[in-house]
Order: structure tokens, then C-alpha cells, then sequence
């Protein structure tokens, strides 16, 4: 899901970007800082829509940086439990098959695909149906429904499921070749 | 806002005030204090109802899964009214469903820490992890018993079975740059380009500072081989080494795909092990120079003769003759290691899925078609030795005893009239003059070995016992 919130980072800045540009500066490395990364808490970063405000700076000393709280409106990105996604398949291999949500990574087991779907290895393993109607294979889409996820400090995990209702390939590449 | 932690007492004070003074300045330049003190307040509110939402999502999350389901089919349901008549299927199958997610997950396999099947969070210290698949993939040992059966289902209906190859001194040579001897020094120009993966045998690869050297045949090999089996490498070198060869070896990625197994995928320290394997013991072929390693599979392996091309290689075995690429030559292709086995290959698949008596497939053992096919190497010798061991040592626990009973040969202690073959080291023993006397065959302990690579019984005027005065 996403959601547009606002979050609040110290930023250190180098002296020597003190002068007139110095907000620009400041939003231009909190960018760089911040855009693509993930937190545990809030997902990924995929995009920073505004600067709200710029709190006073503090100097350390030694150094000369000096630290501003900075506050930004940004577009997050987290996958929730239960959520419905769309992803594009990685891997295939007899266990399962992995597929990437942007930036989420996404296993669905085999006991998690529909029963009559098999494992056929060789130069493009896949899962096919028993009469070859459907088949998953790298770069296909499918639809699956998110059933758990792991959030760590840098990256999301997520456990899914095409074993329902409405869910599977959308989009075939074997098929439109 | 506590940054300044780390400053000393002593110089508090007069960095405090520049602290203020660089404040006054700063708020010209962004805003006006009060408001941002203003915005500090209402942005701690924010941040509280921030967590509530997500409270809020967690709940729903939790709950809400099978009632959403629910409402998006009476949706459905009210949209067409004109399918009444199956309305009264959908609350069953619907019922079911829930049903199937009410039972007791078995958390067949886990990826970091959690089930596969059901998402939760898993401890299960007795998986077995199988980080060729996935670093963080962990499969529980049902789970990999039925995923074996499964797999070997399918494999017999595309009639093949597996086939695990080492790397080393089995299919390719490699040696780093230091190590290459003066002699060797013309291989540098004589490497094969990168952008010409499947032709090329011998490489020069700069980001692991190697030379790797294709055993001969081994591309036929691998094309014929793939036929009749599913192939995995396992090797005990590292993961990136490991990808590296199976990259020169496979460039189109259709032999091995991810069965790419490395040293820190062994279970054990100094073991190659097939329970990291996705395929039943029963119909694993294993191709290894080592026999030590396969310690719990040896009735799977088929010793491979080591392939040295780099001096190098040799020098780790005490091999002190002078290389293949010093000598500039190579193993012959018609008739190498690999082309003799890929023959040895084709007979135990053949005779496998041959076998006429036993129609259930799945109860059929790999390991019995080897033992038949080597128990017919050197059928209808039999040997009696002569100085190849120490007087005193037990014979039956020899090692080239052990080899030539498995090779068929009937080993005895004695001398009698149906002996075949007198294997001796010396010309001059009581035996050996013996073998001479009475016109039977007298040879040599590397005529057992030859046998015993190569999967056929050896013309014995080549392994002639070297006169001893003469050697000395």
C-alpha cells in the first residue's frame, strides 16, 4: 500500500555548503539520503513530494557540521498482510517462484500455487497447467495476495499466495511470443 | 534536540552561544522560529496518529482477510443476479476455504524465519538450509522427502535421473596467476575470449586472477549428459568461484540453472553431502575426483581420474611429472576420462530404465545399476597379489582389494590352477615367476586402477611388471 506521510530526519550538513543555497543543499542531499532507502517501520521511500520545514541547526563541535531536523512530506511504500499486489516473476524453481513488487521480494511456494499447476524444469522452468493453458515463468506477471511479511532494518521480505480466487498470471510473456 | 552529546563540559558554554547566534541567522534565512516550534508540536500529533493508522491497518490485517473475501463475492453476487443458481455453491466452497486456512500449518519450509505456507514467524532449528536456492531458504526434512518424491515423478516420466559433477580436477583445471610455472608462461596468449563462452576452453579470468582450463569432451559431455539427467554442480570451492565455472561451463544457463551447489551450502565441514540435494539417494549419480568427501554416498559416486593441466594442480597430489600444458598437450577428446564415462553413463541409464523385472520405477536404486555394471568390469578374473602390500596387513581391508572384488575379480591368497592374474610389483617374487612359468597374466597394481577409472577391463601387455633390477 502506499501513503503519503511526513517524517522528520536529522540531516548533517558540511560548512561548506553555508550561504545562500544552503536549503537547497539541504534538500537536494535529503533526497539523495533518503529516496530508495527502506525503514522498517514506515516501508520504502519511493519519493519526496515537499520540504515542510527546516528546524534550527545545531553545530557539533570538532567538526564544524552542523545537524538540522528537517521535516518532508514523502511517498512510502509498504506491503501489508492480506494486501492484493501485482509482481513480476524472478526466479523459478521447484520450491516456488520468487517475484518483485518494485522493490519488495515476494516467494510464493508450490504449496501456495494451485494444485493442478506443475513444475516443468529445463531452459525455462516454469509452472504449468495440466493442459498448458497457463503457464508462470520468468517476466510473467501474476497477482498474488500478500500472507506474511518480514520487515527488517533495509529490506521487506513478503510470503504470498496465487491459491485463491482472482489471483495468477495477468500477463504472459511466453504466450504473446 | 540532544546532537551535541558528544561536546565537552569545558567548551559548552562558548560553542552554546555561537550555537545561538548561528540559530538567529538561520531563522532569517528559513522561516520564523515561532512557527517552526509551532510545527515541531503539531508534528509530534502527527507522528502519534500515524501510528494509529497503522494500529488500525494491523488490526484489519489480522481479521479482516476472510470477511473481505466475503463481501468482494456478494459484490459479485449482486452485480449478476441472473447466476442465483449457483449462489447456493459459493457459501460451501467458501466454507472450505476457511476451513483449509483454520488447520494446523506443518511449516513445510521457511524463508527468513517464516512458513512458506502460512506466514508466520518459525523457529525450526532442525531445517536444512539451502542457500543455493535462496540465502534464506530453509526446508523442514518432510517437506524434502516429499518434495524428493515428488521431483522423482517427474524425472522418470522424462526418463532421466540426477547427475552430481564436481568441478575440480573433474570437469575443468584452474590455477592462479602466481602459480603458473616459466613453461606455462605461453598460455597467456593463447587464452580464449570471454565473449566466446561456448567454444572456448581455457580462460583467463582477471577478476579472480585464474587461468581455468576445460577438461576435453566436456562440452559434449555435459550436451549428451543433459539428456539423460538432471545435473547439479557441487563443489567445495566458493559460491562466487563456484558461479563463475558453472558460467563457463553452462553460458546458457540450461544444464544447472541455480543447482549450483558450494562449500557453504555442506552441512558438514569437509563432507559433500547429498541431503542438500533435491533428489532421492536412489537415483543420484555422483561424478567426483575425491573419494573421501562422499563418505555416506559412495555406492553413488563414480571416481573420476584427476585432471591436472596446471603444474600447479599436480604439485598439490606430489605429482612431480611435468604438466599437460607444460608439455603442451591435453587429454585426448575421443577417448578421454569424460568420454569414457559419458559411455558408463549411457549403459546405467539404459540398463535402468531397461530393467524388465521390476515395473515400479520408484522402487528401482541407481545404486544397484552401478554395482552390477562395475561387478562386470573384471568378471571371470581371478587375482592373487604379490609384494603390492606390506607383510603382515590385513588383506581384505586393502584398498585396491576392496577395488578389484567391487570390479568383479575374485581375490585370493593362494596360488591354484584357475588363478587368471598375478598382480605384482616385483618380477622377482615366487608368484610373479609363477605367473610366468604357468603363461598367466602378470601385471602391474595400476592395471586395477585403470580398471577401475576407465570401466574396462585393460589390455595387461600395457601394465607389464617392470623388471626390478631394472628400476633400480
Amino acid at each position: 500500500m502506499f501513503f503519503h506521510i511526513v517524517l522528520e530526519r536529522n540531516m548533517q550538513l558540511h560548512p561548506r555548503h553555508f550561504g545562500p543555497n544552503l536549503r537547497d543543499k539541504l534538500v537536494a542531499k535529503l533526497m539523495k539520503d533518503v529516496e530508495g532507502t527502506c525503514s522498517g517501520r514506515h516501508g520504502f521511500v519511493v519519493a519526496i513530494t515537499g520540504v515542510d520545514n527546516v528546524g534550527k541547526g545545531l553545530i557539533r563541535d570538532g567538526t564544524g557540521f552542523v545537524t538540522f531536523p528537517v521535516k518532508y512530506q514523502c511517498v512510502v511504500f509498504r506491503p501489508f498482510k492480506g494486501e492484493i499486489l501485482e509482481a513480476a516473476v524472478t526466479i523459478v524453481n521447484k520450491m516456488g517462484f520468487f517475484a518483485e513488487a518494485g522493490p519488495v521480494q515476494i516467494f510464493v511456494s508450490n504449496h501456495l500455487i494451485p494444485d493442478d499447476m506443475e513444475f516443468q524444469s529445463g531452459d525455462i522452468p516454469n509452472y504449468t497447467t495440466s493442459d498448458g493453458s497457463v503457464k508462470i515463468q520468468r517476466d510473467s506477471e501474476v497477482r498474488l495476495k500478500i500472507i506474511g511479511t518480514r520487515v527488517d532494518a533495509t529490506e521487506i521480505f513478503c510470503i504470498g499466495t496465487i491459491k485463491d480466487d482472482f489471483l495468477g498470471v495477468i500477463n504472459d510473456p511466453g504466450a504473446a511470443a | 534536540m540532544s546532537v551535541d552529546g558528544d561536546s565537552s563540559p569545558l567548551s559548552s558554554s562558548g560553542s552554546d552561544d555561537f550555537a545561538a547566534l548561528l540559530n538567529e541567522e538561520l531563522a532569517g534565512i528559513s522561516s520564523d522560529e515561532s512557527l517552526e516550534e509551532e510545527a515541531d508540536e503539531t508534528d509530534q500529533d502527527h507522528d502519534g496518529e500515524e501510528e494509529e493508522v497503522y494500529e488500525e491497518l494491523n488490526v484489519e490485517d489480522a481479521d479482516f482477510a476472510p470477511k473481505r473475501s466475503k463481501r468482494q463475492r456478494l459484490d459479485m453476487l449482486d452485480d449478476d443476479e441472473g447466476l442465483h443458481c449457483s449462489t447456493s455453491l459459493e457459501p460451501v466452497s467458501q466454507s472450505s476455504d476457511v476451513s483449509v486456512q483454520l488447520e494446523i500449518c506443518a511449516h513445510p519450509s521457511l524463508i527468513k524465519g517464516m512458513c512458506v505456507k502460512c506466514g508466520r514467524m518459525v523457529d525450526d532449528v532442525s531445517a536444512v538450509a539451502l542457500g543455493y536456492i535462496h540465502k534464506d531458504l530453509k526446508v523442514g526434512s518432510d517437506e524434502l522427502a516429499r518434495l524428493r518424491n515428488k521431483d522423482l515423478k517427474s524425472l522418470f516420466r522424462k526418463k532421466k535421473l540426477y547427475l552430481v559433477l564436481d568441478l575440480d580436477h573433474t570437469l575443468l583445471n584452474s590455477t592462479h596467476f602466481q602459480h603458473i610455472s616459466p613453461d606455462e608462461e605461453y598460455l597467456k596468449s593463447q587464452t580464449d575470449s570471454l565473449q566466446d563462452l561456448p567454444n572456448g576452453n581455457l580462460f583467463q579470468l582477471d577478476s579472480m586472477r585464474m587461468f581455468t582450463k576445460l577438461r576435453p569432451f566436456v562440452r559434449t559431455f555435459l550436451k549428451e549428459a543433459s539428456n539423460m539427467f538432471e545435473m547439479y554442480v557441487y563443489t567445495m570451492g566458493e559460491r562466487p568461484y563456484a558461479m563463475e565455472m558453472a558460467r563457463l561451463l553452462d553460458p546458457g544457463k540450461i544444464y544447472f540453472d541455480s543447482r549450483v551447489i558450494s562449500q557453504a551450502d555442506c552441512t558438514q565441514k569437509h563432507q559433500k553431502g547429498l541431503d542438500v540435494v533435491l533428489g532421492a539417494e536412489s537415483a543420484v549419480i555422483i561424478l567426483d575426483d575425491t573419494e573421501y568427501v562422499w563418505r555416506q554416498h559412495k555406492e553413488n559416486l563414480i571416481l573420476m581420474d584427476r585432471y591436472h593441466y596446471f603444474s600447479s594442480s599436480g604439485r598439490s597430489f606430489n605429482l612431480n611429472n611435468r604438466s599437460l600444458a607444460e608439455l603442451k598437450r591435453d587429454e585426448s577428446e575421443p577417448d578421454g576420462a569424460l568420454a569414457t564415462i559419458l559411455e558408463v553413463l549411457k549403459r546405467i541409464h539404459q540398463l535402468f530404465f531397461d530393467l524388465e523385472q521390476d515395473d515400479d520405477l520408484m522402487r528401482r536404486d541407481v545404486r544397484q545399476v552401478l554395482k552390477t555394471v562395475r561387478s562386470e568390469v573384471l568378471k571371470g578374473c581371478k587375482l592373487v597379489f604379490s609384494r603390492v602390500w606390506k607383510i603382515g596387513e590385513q588383506v581384505e581391508n586393502q584398498r585396491l582389494w576392496e577395488v578389484a572384488e567391487e570390479l568383479g575379480a575374485i581375490c585370493c591368497k593362494e596360488l591354484d590352477a584357475s588363478v587368471t592374474h598375478v598382480v605384482s610389483t616385483d618380477m622377482g617374487t615366487e608368484k610373479s615367476r609363477w605367473a610366468v612359468k604357468y603363461k598367466k597374466f602378470l601385471v602391474n597394481p595400476s592395471w586395477i586402477e585403470a580398471a577401475n577409472f576407465l570401466w574396462q577391463r585393460q589390455p595387461e601387455d600395457s601394465f607389464a611388471v617392470n623388471d626390478s633390477k631394472k628400476e633400480h
